[in-house]
């Protein structure tokens, strides 16, 4: 590249400090731009949740012998979370790192999950099930929160971190009342707000 | 002796979009002209540009039938944007000196 003595100015159409306030107000708008990730946390919030409670209400209220039965929702998630998944990317218009970020972090934790259910048949260790689940919830919710800059999913995540240390002191049948508890709290309260916040700044 | 500022980005639309690539890993068309708030014209003409310039990557393709343009900065992209905020930033400091 060539070089002179004089800055150029209007002979380039616009100053190099003109330059420097685009960059940054464009900058700005890219950094804004974050897809809407509320929906998988208030789907899988509210359907764990809800098979948590309805595993208690099965085993422990009503003595119901195949009280996991309630667990079966988790492939037809699974395959709804796919579906809804695909037909975003068709419709994404720009893919932001954090998005990027969010997709590895999530693929990590959904295969640790996968791995964990593996483990715990294998070697039928279903007395702890839940304080490691609830410890993947944490490093999801923390790590999103941080990633997005949303404190509510923070809060829920580091409080995690708390109640799988406290969940490994109980048995199984409370570990799910536990598990109910974190989930509220760190996806789908977040998650309505995770929510709210999007449909503000859209 | 001040560097001259790299022609292929100083001029306002092109700089703009590479400014917003910079940002992301990339962006459709739609998105990059509703941001510059550029003419679908003119925006085509100056992404040609930075594409020529191997500073962007450009990808067509079809979604649900509809044709979708997709922008990527590229390794030279980066590097040509970050001599430009170094030249700009001496321009700057030689301003206020």
């Amino acid at each position: 590249m060539s070089a002179s003595n004089q800055p150029p100015k209007a002979d380039m159409g616009f100053s190099p400090e003109e330059s420097i306030s685009l960059i940054q107000s464009m900058i700005t708008q890219a950094r804004g731009t974050v897809a809407d990730n509320s929906f998988y946390l208030l789907f899988w919030g509210w359907l764990v949740f809800l098979c948590c409670l309805a595993e208690f209400a099965l085993k422990v209220l009503l003595q119901y012998p195949n009280h996991s039965v309630v667990w079966w929702s988790m492939p037809v998630g699974g395959v709804v979370t796919a579906i809804y998944s695909f037909r975003q990317s068709r419709k994404l218009r720009v893919l932001s790192f954090v998005d990027q970020a969010l997709d590895f972090l999530w693929a990590g934790i959904g295969i640790a999950f996968g791995l964990l259910v593996y483990i715990n048949i294998a070697s039928n260790a279903w007395t702890n099930a839940f304080t490691y689940y609830i410890l993947l919830y944490a490093i999801g919710t923390f790590v999103t929160g941080r990633l997005l800059r949303f404190k509510p999913l923070m809060i829920g995540g580091l409080l995690n971190f708390i109640l799988a240390g406290v969940c490994v002191h109980f048995s199984y049948d409370y570990q799910l009342l536990i598990a109910s508890l974190a989930l509220l709290i760190s996806y789908i309260i977040p998650g309505h707000l995770l929510r709210n916040r999007y449909r503000q700044n859209r | 002796m001040f560097k001259e500022l790299d022609p292929i980005l100083h001029s306002q639309l092109r700089l703009a979009v590479m400014s917003l690539l910079i940002g992301v890993k990339e962006a459709d068309f739609t998105f990059i002209r509703e941001k510059t708030n550029a003419t679908a014209g003119n925006l085509s003409v100056q992404v040609q540009k930075l594409k020529d310039a191997g500073y962007i990557e450009v990808t067509k393709q079809f979604k649900d039938n509809y044709p979708q343009t997709t922008c990527k900065i590229t390794a030279t992209g980066i590097e040509a944007f970050d001599a430009y905020v170094k030249a700009l930033q001496q321009y700057l400091q030689a301003g206020s000196s």
